[in-house]
């Protein structure tokens, strides 16, 4: 079934999704491969050590696209 | 491929596989939480980390040490991570390897809410290596209370999925 035809967005959304290839764990792997490929960004290296998980999180937000 | 320039390039399956396969020959204690093991479970989206809680001993930090040394052979880095610092006033650490194509956050608790000890894990085979994966409902449990915005969005959907309850 490689085209679906909806009449409207609420239908397209109640579709099931098509299968797709490998398992769970490896679709993650391409969409994760895929993600970087269109909004690389730049980590410095090494290790670092946060007193909670959030301000491990902001540690996070902090990391620039790579332009 | 190595990043030559010091840039992030792509999320390798082949060093992801590296890695989890060097946890299970050093015998580390750990459980995946986060994107990827919501990945495990179907629910995918995109992530530039792994995320895991340890076991909080010293010999399991010692085999996180020796892991993170056999898939990342030479970086002197790995060196800073220490049990003073996860067992005592750092809980969390984040590991950028040299590649940068992913990095690891290594968690031995959060607050009083969680620990190795208190999740649900599962064993999932990858290419025969065994891997500890949270369950959903652990998952859930994890993200319903965070403040980050992704967490709501990530119980939303595991509780939709997997037809998850509040407890109480």
């Amino acid at each position: 079934m490689p085209v679906q035809k909806f009449r409207s967005i609420e239908e397209m959304n109640k579709a099931p999704l098509p299968e797709s290839r490998g398992s769970n764990f490896e679709r993650f792997l391409r969409h994760c491969a895929r993600w970087w490929a269109i909004a690389p960004k730049y980590y410095p290296r090494g290790v670092f050590k946060f007193r909670t998980i959030e301000e491990a999180q902001k540690a996070r937000e902090k990391h620039l696209p790579l332009k | 491929m190595l990043a030559t320039t010091g840039y992030a390039s792509r999320m390798d399956r082949d060093e992801v596989m590296r890695v989890l396969r060097a946890f299970e020959s050093a015998g580390l204690e750990y459980v995946l939480i986060g994107a990827a093991a919501m990945g495990f479970h179907g629910l995918v989206r995109a992530t530039e980390d792994l995320d895991l809680f340890i076991r909080a001993t010293p010999e399991n930090i010692d085999k996180l040490r020796s892991a993170l040394r056999a898939a990342y052979e030479g970086d002197p880095t790995i060196d800073e991570i220490s049990s003073a610092d996860l067992l005592g006033e750092y809980p969390a650490i984040r590991y950028v390897p040299p590649t940068g194509d992913l990095y690891f956050d290594v968690m031995t608790r959060l607050g009083e809410v969680a620990s190795f000890e208190t999740i649900d894990a599962e064993i999932k085979d990858v290419d025969g290596a065994k891997i500890r994966v949270a369950t959903p409902a652990a998952l859930y449990q994890l993200k319903k209370g965070t403040v980050r915005s992704q967490d709501h969005v990530d119980a939303a959907a595991l509780r939709e999925r997997f037809n998850l309850k509040d407890e109480g």
